[in-house]
């Protein structure tokens, strides 16, 4: 209860101040929600590829969406988009297996921050691991807009940690890598670190999840979602 | 879109059965409708909405299909459908979809999965439940081995007849105009004989006759005719059992070709024909033997050439009847001839003519009256012989002591009438057990009118016997088809799960049994499974719809024995009925289950037909 109060608040003060139209929006359809509950809410998986782990120095290459609607997920609206990128991408193409040449016709991190919150305008961000995503995201709006943003977006990595915490389980090494966690619910293992196979196995697990919360009909948005 | 195609479900779908036929936009296409929900243990039910119907596709996890009533009616993993049958049949579904295991499954619209149907005959055909429609068109199933040709695929058109009291004279005119070796002789409509070159030399010529004498009184009389639709094999080796050149082909009672050597002579060389040759050739056991060793070669290159099982099943009786056949004429050669008519019977596989490999041997003496102790021993000689030369020839003894050698079985035609008339009256288990394997018998040496009467006599007891056939009912239904596959395993009715299943016993054998009773209730005079069940549709006896549904399904059944036997024959593995789902693709197993579901629906159809229950 304390959480969703101050969610609420957080979200009316960004609101007032809020300069880009489409996050200003998406802020709002956040504020609306927080007491809805998470079934009737409509998601969007997200999933991020950079050069590398540091949100100050690495760059995104590359994001996958998939939104979740009605409690089922919709391959029809998946998209995928390629960013440009200062350099190249060095080593990390062996990781998600973008070329520099591939991103020749790639979209810059203006064009593609327009177009994903465009996309979440009326839709709730999900992401596994959510805070290394989202750093990445605050780091491209700080650039490009010379101004801090908050975003927020519910973690299916932390859904599980809580669950495994609760049930007093120690943690493992790995145990809450993506692949690792959708095993534990019996969900097919794909190969990760391409963005859109990674929102949707991130999609995938958050169905999961819900469907292993009893009462689901009571638990709310904002009961899931995280501030960064 | 670009780029983004979601490579996991695309790799799912293109693999999976019948979406694989599809062509890649098709298929990518379908991955963008499809909708993903994820289904946990604690919700219990799929929420099935029967007013906006979809095709569940299975991701991960397992589901059980159950009616209102309870009763299992499928159980689902990784890759297998629920929810089609309601958009099918355009009615509503009542059954019930319980949730075994969490898991992931995609839903296809009802629209994406009509226009599918409405654009891919091999999509519409999966999930099709008219099965028969489905198998027939199986291109799996070729017919394209020499042995399996039909005479009508050879035979010459046009008939050259005359009548019995034209005169030689006219009668060799129409042969030299005609420029055939053979004419047709009618007499009221009917074929009362025929006319060779042979014939015209040995009772004209060589009896100094000249050309005024009657057709009729040198033809030869009531000769060996042959059916349209029985197989070149069938007619080569009747020919040259009979030594005889010329076989008029009989349909309806009427001859509509004369089928020479010479039509035969194209498919000459065929391996069963050379097979059977060497056995008639040979003059002792250990060359009978020999030559015996061959057959599991003969039975592996059917398979291989994908001929159809009810031929593969002809053609290895064939054999088996040759020899047989050759085995009591070289006893007989030692014994000198029986000291009464008898007639050699086979029943079961050989009886039905559907032998397959590894049969064992099941056969028996009827007798043209009861033997003192002198004919005792002969007949004691030539069953002990021939019995064990089979053994020898890889037929192996009958567990069941059903077998000419054991005295039970040496009967006299009375005898055997008096036997038969027993089981049929008193029908406990083990008369009904024998009924499975007697029921199907027929004379394979000697006397054929032994068997005639007795056959006579057992049909005039059973037809519309109906507390006989009542408890042959009964008896047919206590083996039951399984329901279907799981993972890697058989599901049984009732729900069990069982590591491979006995496509014999659980499959071929149960429509057998009710193909069977038909034909006993019916009176019918044939053995073989199709033919029975072709001889019960022009009687109309049986729904024809059933009937050809069963004779798809008793050939897929019998073609995946044949291929899996196949494969065990060529890794060296020991030859069996026994199937592992593991061996089997998504389509096979689909396929399978259709064939067990028409097998689970005809043994309905007689519970209701012959025992009055639902």
């Amino acid at each position: 209860m304390l959480q969703q109060w101050w969610l609420q608040h957080k979200l009316k003060k960004l609101i007032k101040n809020c300069q880009l139209e489409s996050v200003r929006l998406h802020y709002q359809y956040l504020l609306a929600q927080l007491n809805k509950p998470i079934l009737k809410t409509n998601l969007l998986a997200l999933d991020i590829e950079m050069t590398g782990l540091e949100p100050k120095k690495d760059q995104i290459v590359s994001i996958g969406i998939i939104p979740i609607i009605d409690s089922q997920i919709r391959p029809k609206f998946a998209q995928y988009k390629l960013i440009k990128i200062q350099g190249s991408v060095g080593q990390s193409a062996t990781i998600h297996g973008i070329l520099d040449k591939d991103l020749t016709n790639a979209l810059t991190i203006e064009e593609a921050l327009l177009w994903l919150f465009e996309q979440c305008q009326d839709k709730v961000l999900v992401a596994h691991h959510a805070p290394l995503d989202l750093q990445f995201l605050q780091q491209a709006l700080l650039t490009t807009q010379q101004r801090p943003h908050a975003l927020f977006a519910i973690d299916t990595l932390n859904i599980d940690k809580q669950r495994q915490q609760r049930k007093q389980q120690v943690l493992k090494t790995g145990s809450l890598r993506l692949n690792a966690c959708r095993e534990r619910y019996n969900l097919p293992i794909y190969n990760a670190h391409n963005a859109l196979t990674d929102a949707l196995a991130c999609a995938e697990l958050l169905l999961a999840q819900l469907s292993k919360i009893g009462k689901l009909e009571e638990i709310t948005v904002g009961q899931l979602l995280n501030k960064y | 879109m670009d780029n983004s195609e979601l490579q996991p479900i695309l790799d799912f779908m293109r693999e999976l059965a019948p979406f694989d036929s599809l062509h890649e936009q098709t298929i990518k296409q379908c991955c963008q409708t499809l909708t993903i929900a994820y289904y946990s243990q604690q919700q219990k039910f799929v929420h099935v909405d029967s007013n906006e119907a979809q095709l569940y596709i299975v991701r991960s996890g397992a589901f059980e299909v159950v009616t209102k009533e309870g009763e299992l009616i499928d159980r689902v993993g990784e890759g297998q459908y629920f929810g089609f049958s309601g958009m099918l049949s355009g009615e509503q579904v009542i059954n019930q979809v319980r949730i075994l295991e969490d898991g992931l499954v995609y839903h296809l619209s009802a629209k994406m999965f009509d226009q599918l149907r409405a654009n891919s005959y091999s999509f519409d055909r999966f999930f099709n439940q008219a099965f028969a429609k489905r198998l027939r068109n199986q291109g799996s199933i070729k017919n394209n081995h020499i042995s399996t040709a039909r005479i009508t695929s050879i035979m010459s058109r046009e008939l050259a007849a005359t009548t019995y009291d034209a005169s030689i004279f006219q009668a060799t005119q129409l042969m030299s105009k005609k420029r055939v070796s053979s004419l047709v002789i009618m007499k009221q409509e009917k074929l009362c004989g025929i006319l060779t070159d042979r014939d015209l030399r040995d009772r004209v010529l060589a009896k100094g006759f000249n050309g005024d004498i009657a057709v009729e009184k040198v033809m030869t009389k009531n000769p060996a005719t042959i059916e349209p639709d029985a197989l070149v094999f069938e007619a080569m080796l009747k020919m040259s059992e009979l030594n005889i050149h010329h076989l008029p082909v009989m349909c309806e009672g009427k001859p509509i070709a004369m089928l020479t050597s010479t039509d035969l002579i194209r498919s000459q060389s065929s391996q069963p024909i050379l097979l059977i040759g060497q056995i008639e050739r040979q003059n002792n056991l250990e060359e009978l033997i020999q030559v015996s060793q061959k057959i599991p070669d003969l039975l592996y290159n059917l398979i291989a050439s994908d001929a159809k099982a009810i031929e593969i099943g002809r053609i290895l009786t064939s054999v088996t009847d040759s020899l047989t056949r050759s085995l009591i004429a070289l006893k007989q050669k030692q014994l000198g001839p029986a000291p009464m008519k008898f007639c050699w019977l086979a029943f079961g596989s050989q009886g039905r003519q559907d032998q397959m490999a590894g049969s064992d041997q099941d056969n028996a003496l009827i007798l043209e009256k009861e033997t003192n102790e002198q004919e005792k021993r002969y007949f004691k000689q030539l069953s002990e012989y021939v019995c064990s030369a089979l053994n020898e020839c890889g037929f192996p003894f009958c567990p069941g002591n059903i077998m000419a050698q054991n005295p039970q079985w040496q009967l006299s035609l009375q005898q055997w009438q008096q036997q038969f008339s027993k089981w049929v009256s008193t029908p406990n288990p083990k008369a009904l057990l024998n009924a499975a394997i007697f029921f199907d018998m027929r004379p394979i040496y000697g006397e054929k009118s032994l068997f005639d009467s007795l056959q006579t006599s057992v049909l005039t007891i059973t037809k519309n016997n109906d507390i006989f056939i009542a408890a042959m009912t009964k008896n047919a239904l206590q083996s039951t088809p399984p329901l279907g596959f799981f993972r890697s395993f058989v599901i049984e009715r009732d729900g069990t799960e069982v590591k491979g299943i006995d496509l014999k016993h659980k499959g071929n054998a149960l429509i057998n049994d009710i193909v069977r009773i038909y034909s006993l209730s019916a009176g019918i005079t044939e053995v073989n499974t199709s033919k029975r069940l072709e001889s019960l549709i022009a009687k109309q006896k049986i729904d024809k719809e059933v009937a050809m549904s069963l004779l798809d399904a008793w050939e897929f059944i019998a073609h995946k024995r044949l291929t899996n036997q196949g494969l065990q024959f060529n890794n060296t593995q020991p030859v069996s009925n026994y199937i592992l789902p593991d061996n089997l693709s998504s389509l096979i197993r689909h396929q399978l289950k259709d064939a067990f579901k028409v097998i689970h629906e005809a043994q309905g159809t007689i519970r209701l037909k012959f025992l009055g229950q639902f």
